[in-house]
This record gives structure tokens, C-alpha cells and sequence, in this order.
């Protein structure tokens, strides 16, 4: 009989007292709240000539990419289940919110979310939105699928289709290799 | 009793927070999450080096203004938790500078900038050095020519509104922006400390 193997996200949380810096996972941490996220988000939105939205996507997605990389080296997680499930919960231990992988192929990925943390703590500040506003995600879901198929950054182009701040019941985030 | 910072940091900096089952962390009032400092540092640099040169001032502000705001917000939310008043509560003796001081060590231990209040007016200024801040990583790249520590800037400008700004108002229309900080020395700049210099918003 052969036996599940359980994929479970390993905390290892250290603070060095003479930086005064927090670490997780080897990874200089820092602890922020929804106004910062949020603010950050309208900032880069907001700045359309600027490719305000693509720094924050490109952020995003550069940062994933390297600690998720960085971690499924250093546990050996090789396949597309066990790097979607570490993600998945790394999303979650770091307050992100609920973030599941519907759909994972060479071509395509889909990511649905049911709580977000960009998404609740915008609406708790302005109370929603015309358009998706989850840079954050959309930059993690694309370093996923890069990472899933063993290609670089910015081999995937991640759309965020359905939204929270939109009034929908989840936010739905749509990508397609680049 | 006078403020320990030591002790302050040795117990704030043990706070595990984690995401609960829905992947929230819903602690001080508001959401927070726990990210790679590199994802903060990489946007800011992005907007400033994408805008023109006459424009980088107000994208400076603008992520000053996000720590402001985030600052007012979530410092209301830890000077008033369970945790604040139950290590930092029994030395409080004189009000709000010893908060003010309290504060500065709370920031040290979560990991935003191992800083301290140097210089304290009531009311009137305050002067914060911090001497190991993750803002300055970007040094890594080379000197800057502007500071560049968006977050202490704002944080510090909003803990003295907390302070001297009249009460707490958590739609954030009165009692914040009472108080502007101007950072004067960084380590992104190639000093050896960040120095943040607040005094009262006259505009």
C-alpha cells in the first residue's frame, strides 16, 4: 500500500539581536500592515506612465521567485505538486491569505484566492474597487509558474481576471507563458 | 522605573506571528503580513529610478506617505495592545515620552530599524539615529545621492502625532500629519548611522 507523502512548509524564524533583523527561513523578513500594502499598491497603480503597476509586479515576482527557489533547493522539492503546495502555504504563513492552484501546465496556470490579504485590507480602507488591485499576488503567481516549469522570471504574463475588491467571490489570477 | 530597551527588545522580538487558517494575521487593529524586506526595497527603487528627476521628490513623498499613514495606523494599534502595556506598561512614568521611547524599541525589535530616540522636545521635535535599517540595503548597489529610508521617515513623523497630535482618529482626517520628518543622514548614503529629524508640520 503505498503511502501519501506529506508536503509541509517548514518555519524556521531567527532574530538576530545585533541587526535587530528577523529572519525566516534565512530570508531578512519584515513585518508591515495593510495601509503599507495597500498605499503601495495605489501608488503603483496610480503611476501609469510610470509602469508603476509592472515595478510592483516585477517586484513581486523577483523576490518569489529567489525564496521560493532558494527553498525548494535546500528541501529538494522537485515536483510541480510539492513546489505548488510550499507555495501555497507560504502564502498563508506569511499572512498573504488562501491561495490555491486550480489549474498548473506548461502553458497555463490558475490560482484562485478566497481571503487576501491585499484584497481585505483594501477593502477595509476604501471599500472596493473598480478594477483588481493584487499586484502582490500576481508577481507570486508568476514566479510559481516559472518556477513549476523550470524557466526564468518573466516567462509567464499573470492576469489578475476575477477580484475580491471587485465585489466577486474570489480572486482569480490567469497565466499564460510569455 | 525608566524604559529598558533591552528588555523591551529581548520580549517584542519573540512575538511569532504566523497566518491563521485563512492565511490572515489579524493583530493591533489591522491586517499584517511578513514579507522579504527585498520586495519593499525593490519597488521604491524601481519608482524612483523610473521617474523623471524633477518628479522623484513627490514619488519620495508618496512612499513617505505610506509609512505615515501605516505608522499612525498600526503604532496606534501596538501602544495599545496587551503585549505593549504588559512589557512596557510598568515603565511608563512620564507620558507620552516614555511611550514614545517604548515605541522606538518595538520598532527595533520587529525588525523595522534598530533605532532609538536621541533627542526628545515635547511637543515641539524629536531626533531618532537608527544604525542598522533594511532601506539601507540598497547600498549594496552603490552609494545613493538622496536618502532613501521611505519607512522610517514616515513611521517616525506618525509616532510623534500618536504622541502630540491630539487623539487617535482611525479614519486618519485629524491627528495625523500634525508632525513631517526629514531624514538628514543615511547609511544608503554612505554615513555611518540614519538620522530622522521631526519636528512640527507647519503647511
Amino acid at each position: 500500500m503505498s503511502q501519501e507523502k506529506k508536503i509541509e512548509f517548514e518555519v524556521d524564524r531567527r532574530f538576530d539581536p545585533v541587526k535587530s533583523r528577523h529572519f525566516l527561513n534565512g530570508v531578512c523578513t519584515v513585518l508591515h500592515c495593510h495601509h503599507y500594502a495597500t498605499l503601495y499598491s495605489q501608488l503603483a497603480l496610480d503611476a501609469v506612465n510610470f509602469n508603476g503597476a509592472d515595478h510592483l509586479v516585477e517586484a513581486s515576482e523577483d523576490t518569489f521567485y529567489e525564496v521560493l527557489n532558494s527553498y525548494y533547493l535546500n528541501k529538494g522539492a522537485t515536483t510541480a505538486e510539492e513546489k505548488v503546495e510550499i507555495a501555497r502555504q507560504y502564502w498563508q504563513a506569511v499572512g498573504m491569505g488562501l491561495i490555491q492552484f486550480t489549474g498548473v501546465g506548461k502553458f497555463e496556470i490558475l490560482a484562485e484566492m478566497e481571503y487576501s490579504h491585499l484584497d481585505e485590507g483594501w477593502l477595509k480602507k476604501w471599500g472596493g474597487s473598480k478594477k483588481p488591485v493584487n499586484l502582490f499576488t500576481v508577481g507570486f503567481v508568476a514566479a510559481v509558474a516559472a518556477l513549476v516549469n523550470e524557466k526564468p522570471v518573466r516567462s509567464f504574463r499573470v492576469t489578475e481576471t476575477k477580484s475580491l475588491v471587485c465585489g466577486d467571490e474570489k480572486s482569480e489570477f490567469k497565466g499564460v507563458a510569455a | 522605573m525608566t524604559i529598558d530597551r533591552k528588555k523591551i527588545i529581548e520580549e517584542m522580538s519573540k512575538v511569532k506571528i504566523l497566518g491563521n487558517e485563512e492565511g490572515m494575521i489579524p493583530v493591533f487593529g489591522v491586517y499584517v503580513q511578513q514579507l522579504p524586506a527585498a520586495i519593499w526595497n525593490g519597488f521604491a527603487r524601481r519608482m524612483i529610478n523610473s521617474v523623471p528627476e524633477h518628479l522623484v521628490p513627490a514619488a519620495e513623498e508618496l512612499l513617505i506617505n505610506a509609512a505615515h499613514e501605516c505608522g499612525y495606523h498600526t503604532g496606534h494599534g501596538i501602544i495599545t495592545s496587551e503585549e505593549f502595556k504588559t512589557v512596557v506598561g510598568p515603565m511608563l512614568e512620564k507620558m507620552p515620552e516614555d511611550v514614545l521611547h517604548g515605541a522606538f524599541a518595538v520598532f527595533t525589535a520587529w525588525g523595522w530599524a534598530k533605532s532609538e530616540v536621541t533627542e526628545l522636545i515635547p511637543n515641539q521635535k524629536m531626533v531618532v539615529r537608527a544604525y542598522d535599517y533594511y532601506e539601507s540595503d540598497i547600498i549594496s548597489y552603490g552609494k545613493t545621492n538622496r536618502p532613501a529610508a521611505f519607512m522610517i521617515t514616515g513611521v517616525s513623523g506618525a509616532f510623534m502625532d500618536l504622541a502630540y497630535g491630539g487623539p487617535y482618529d482611525p479614519k486618519g482626517k485629524t491627528g495625523i500629519y500634525t508632525f513631517k520628518c526629514q531624514q538628514t543622514k543615511g547609511i544608503e548614503m554612505g554615513d555611518d548611522y540614519g538620522e530622522f529629524v521631526v519636528t512640527r508640520n507647519q503647511a
